[in-house]
């Protein structure tokens, strides 16, 4: 039987999969050696497939509308694929912090370079949809979930652990569908400054928090900030997550894609956070795995199924 | 149909860390090219670009503010370009609607004067797709540019970047060599068209006075911040990779006012440092054709 022709299941709402909690209510959750806190760093690779509408523009057309091929906006893109990559690449290096690479499935054979510089340095990688497109256009969820895992396993030798949605797009059943295809987090809930279990159909996933504040999309592409803000808001979200963590510990993230940060005149302004934080004590810098195992031992017992 | 290709037919991905650099002549790091945009806006038609939307937000026509806010780049703008551009001793790129040399007939003339480059940027200022006949769009703007200059142009842009599948094979057959569309890299690449390779150089929209006033909103003092901060990277890049650094301009935004003197600071900084050669397109494109790399990208095709 096909995905369409199922009867609807009932839609779990977001409350059904996660009951309200307040922060300051929770038992103290504790990180290794007395850090306070745990930063970790996701790097968006993609493929913008050239007979379709971009995902985001730089460049409207005169008179606007959106024609298509959109070769400007397609390039712009690619840009950050063929030289920004290897910009950010050296900051990594530089600070020896390790990238999360949340990749388009099919980016994995578009951009085989980036792969293998990404597999030299043990990066994690997370599904990130097999193409950029909003999860409720994709025709079958399921087989894209379980494609992207497929042809990460084949890259890296280790199916994927977390999955991010393109533009952090979900329908009603994407936790279900992760959870049932062996992925064990999700990061789309931007609800929280820690790890949360959201209850599925089958076993619980966890959500480690992600952000679409500190993400170089929401800064740079839609609300037009300066270069500089990138840098100046991280620090201001670190000094204050921080502080916070005096009582519990917290997560902070920092987003960013090869496209917009990897420019020339932006790449210092991503430096800049880590030349900053890179050696403030209580400070670890983790992949999505290492938050997710921790929290699988150090945090509250899941949910049970009901 | 090989006309048809898309971008990953042109040209395969490849990582700018994977190529062996390219080299300037002497102990130079970087090209910096400068492409001033002259327009026409047709009255009869929706404007390029708004600065003042209509007031209940539906764009009626004529719309003569947004009309006359470009016209004013024609009439004072692009005098302050013309006497920052004499007194630099540079000679720029000019993306030009071809009409420019008809109904600005004294715009057009100064350019010519002045030495600058000119560069295909079709008839007049509407995307691509909307023409019937491109082919014949993109022939006529080339013949007029030639008989107005007394040579044709080697280079060209899309009104906005603007190309369908089809603009590269057209633009082989009229001549052209060089684009600006694809702003994909630091170096100039060759792609494949059916009637032959046309070399890519690396526009920009990135330190692009439309991006950044008209679509991003930033004060006027940011072109140059933006600029400087462009170039200290690629500065320092082009210590072991030859760097071009574009930088794209139109006189109805940065020949305001306001906005002119962050202009000439652009130039006043990276004119400090060594090894900073203000070239235009042709003289890159030439540079580019005589190295070994163009040699084997070419014999691969």
């Amino acid at each position: 039987m096909n995905e369409a022709a199922k009867p609807a299941r009932a839609r779990a709402l977001p409350t059904d999969r996660i009951a309200y909690s307040a922060i300051a209510e929770r038992p103290r959750l504790a990180l290794p050696g007395g850090a306070r806190i745990v930063a970790w760093v996701i790097l968006n690779v993609e493929e913008w497939d050239a007979t379709q509408t971009m995902p985001r523009t730089v460049l409207t057309p005169p008179a606007g509308g959106s024609p298509s091929p959109d070769i400007p906006n397609w390039a712009w893109h690619e840009y950050g694929n063929r030289v920004g990559f290897w910009r950010i690449l050296k900051v990594f290096d530089e600070f020896s912090i390790p990238a999360v690479l949340a990749i388009n499935g099919s980016a994995i054979a578009a951009y085989p370079p980036i792969v293998r510089a990404a597999v030299e340095r043990k990066w994690e990688f997370i599904g990130h949809g097999f193409t950029q497109r909003n999860m409720q256009k994709v025709e079958n969820e399921r087989e894209d979930i379980r494609k992207t895992a497929e042809v990460i396993r084949k890259a890296c030798g280790k199916r994927p652990r977390g999955w991010l949605g393109p533009g952090l797009t979900e329908t009603w059943e994407t936790p279900d569908l992760l959870a049932e295809e062996g992925y064990e987090y999700v990061c789309d809930w931007v609800l929280d400054d820690q790890p949360v279990y959201l209850k599925t159909r089958t076993r619980p996933i966890v959500n480690v928090p992600y952000t679409q504040e500190c993400n170089d999309v929401a800064m740079m592409l839609i609300q037009h900030h300066k270069a500089s803000e990138y840098y100046e808001r991280a620090i201001d979200q670190f000094e204050q997550i921080y502080a916070d963590a005096a009582e519990s510990a917290r997560v902070m993230a920092v987003v960013l894609h090869p496209y917009i940060m990897g420019a020339p005149h932006r790449c210092r302004h991503f430096r800049k956070v880590f030349e900053t934080i890179r050696n403030r004590p209580g400070v670890l810098f983790w992949t999505g795995e290492q938050i997710l195992d921790w929290f699988l031992a150090a945090g509250p017992k899941p949910p049970s199924a009901e | 149909m090989a006309s048809h290709m898309i971008p990953r037919e042109r040209c395969e991905y490849s990582a700018i860390v994977d190529r062996p650099p390219l080299k300037l002549p002497g102990r130079a790091r970087l090209v910096f090219w400068t492409i001033v945009n002259y327009e026409v806006w047709d009255i009869s038609r929706p404007m390029a670009r708004q600065v003042l939307p209509a007031p209940t937000g539906v764009p009626l026509l004529p719309d003569v503010p947004n009309w006359s806010w470009h016209e004013y780049g024609m009439r004072a703008g692009a005098w302050r370009f013309f006497e920052l551009y004499e007194q630099l001793g540079i000679r720029p790129t000019l993306a030009t609607n071809a009409r420019v040399c008809e109904d600005y007939p004294r715009v057009a003339e100064q350019a010519k004067r002045d030495g600058w480059e000119f560069m295909g940027h079709a008839y007049d200022q509407m995307p691509i797709h909307k023409h019937d006949d491109q082919a014949a769009m993109i022939n006529r703007s080339m013949d007029i540019l030639e008989r107005f200059t007394g040579k044709r142009p080697v280079g060209w842009l899309g009104p906005g970047l603007t190309q369908t599948y089809e603009t590269p094979e057209l633009l082989a057959a009229a001549g052209v060599k060089y684009i600006g569309d694809w702003v994909y890299d630091d170096e100039p690449t060759v792609i494949r068209t059916a009637k032959g390779p046309l070399v890519t150089l690396p526009y920009t929209v990135e330190l692009n006075d439309i991006p950044m006033m008209i679509v991003q909103h930033h004060e006027s003092e940011y072109l140059m911040k933006r600029a400087i901060d462009q170039f200290d990277r690629l500065y320092a890049e082009g210590r072991d990779r030859a760097k071009i650094m574009a930088l794209a301009i139109h006189p109805y935004i940065s020949g305001q006012p306001h906005r002119i003197k962050y202009l000439e600071a652009i130039y006043d900084y990276v004119n400090r440092f060594e090894g900073v050669l203000h070239w235009n397109g042709a003289q890159i494109l030439d540079w580019y054709l005589s190295l070994p790399q163009y040699a084997k990208m070419k014999a691969a095709e």
